[in-house]
């Protein structure tokens, strides 16, 4: 399964992904991997309802979602994978899902984090994944929408930043 | 009095409500909320205090209508999780400026079911090609 675009994004499936990334990309499914959402019907429901039609849509457990993308038995569909927390997608890449590339799309200010970039708030949970993924060889870059800016992550950065916790 | 809760991408609903009271004059219960720099949780969070915000009104449902912007965004997605099953609140999406101004000025009218499906009907209405070909 070709993932054309590995996103990371509290804001989950909304406009930015729906629209922005997915008119550029034409992914045929948008595949979720959340353990809560997934476990959580009515959520599921909601969620699933915001992606327009003529794309797939699935919410799955991040185990199963790493299972899906990694089966050789599985079609041709392109894929436009997401993730809430970095720690998931540390997760997925650990387990071997085909991803060289993660986006970094947005992490919002909560209690305990701090700026990295205007749409980029951290913690040390945050830095450890990100840390993690680039030692797994996975090149980050945070860039909101396409044609936005593009700021690409590297381990000096992510050492810095965690000098302030 | 039902309350309304516009919440918005960027500075729209701040907008909407401020043209709305320069219009009908300063209005109660009509309340702008943005998505702008928070996270899915937040805005959840922060719809949900306002649908507990009730004022004191004795013996009278508090009766919520949230209107969004944009359907399949954070603010859609949001509003419902935080909604619920509430049989006393509603969600519309696709918010304008006419429909605000049906909205405060019929909601003391009739009742709720009907000053949504009212308000649904005025948006649709002031959608109309006024000129060009």
């Amino acid at each position: 399964m070709p993932v054309v675009l590995a996103r990371i994004d509290d804001r989950l499936i909304h406009g930015q992904v729906t629209v922005g990334w997915s008119e550029q990309l034409h992914p045929d499914r948008i595949l979720l991997a959340n353990n809560a959402i997934a476990a959580d019907p009515w959520q599921k429901k909601v969620y699933a309802s915001t992606v327009p039609p003529g794309i797939q849509v699935s919410i799955l457990p991040v185990a199963k979602a790493a299972a899906c993308l990694v089966d050789p038995e599985n079609s041709e569909e392109r894929i436009l994978l997401l993730t809430g927390t970095p720690e998931e997608m540390a997760e997925l890449v650990r387990i071997g899902i085909p991803v060289n590339e993660v986006n970094v799309g947005g992490l919002h200010f909560s209690a305990g984090k701090r700026e990295m970039l205007p749409f980029v708030y951290v913690d040390r949970q945050d830095l450890k994944a990100f840390a993690r993924l680039l030692e797994m060889g996975t090149n980050l870059s945070a860039q909101q929408v396409p044609g936005g800016r593009e700021h690409p992550l590297d381990q000096t950065q992510i050492q810095q930043m965690g000098e302030y916790f | 009095m039902i309350r309304a809760l516009v919440i918005t991408h960027g500075d729209i609903g701040r907008e909407l409500v401020r043209v709305t009271e320069m219009i009908l004059g300063p209005t109660e219960g009509l309340t702008a909320m943005t998505n702008m720099a928070k996270s899915a949780n937040a805005i959840t969070d922060e719809i949900r205090d306002w649908l507990e915000s009730a004022p004191e009104t004795g013996a009278e449902p508090d009766q919520k209508l949230i209107l969004l912007d944009d359907f399949g965004g954070s603010c859609a997605t949001s509003a419902q999780l935080a909604c619920g099953n509430d049989p006393d609140a509603a969600i519309i999406a696709g918010v304008n400026l006419a429909m605000l101004l049906g909205f405060v000025t019929w909601r003391d009218t009739g009742d709720f079911r009907e000053l949504v499906a009212k308000t649904v009907q005025k948006g649709r209405e002031a959608i109309v090609q006024v000129g060009g070909r």
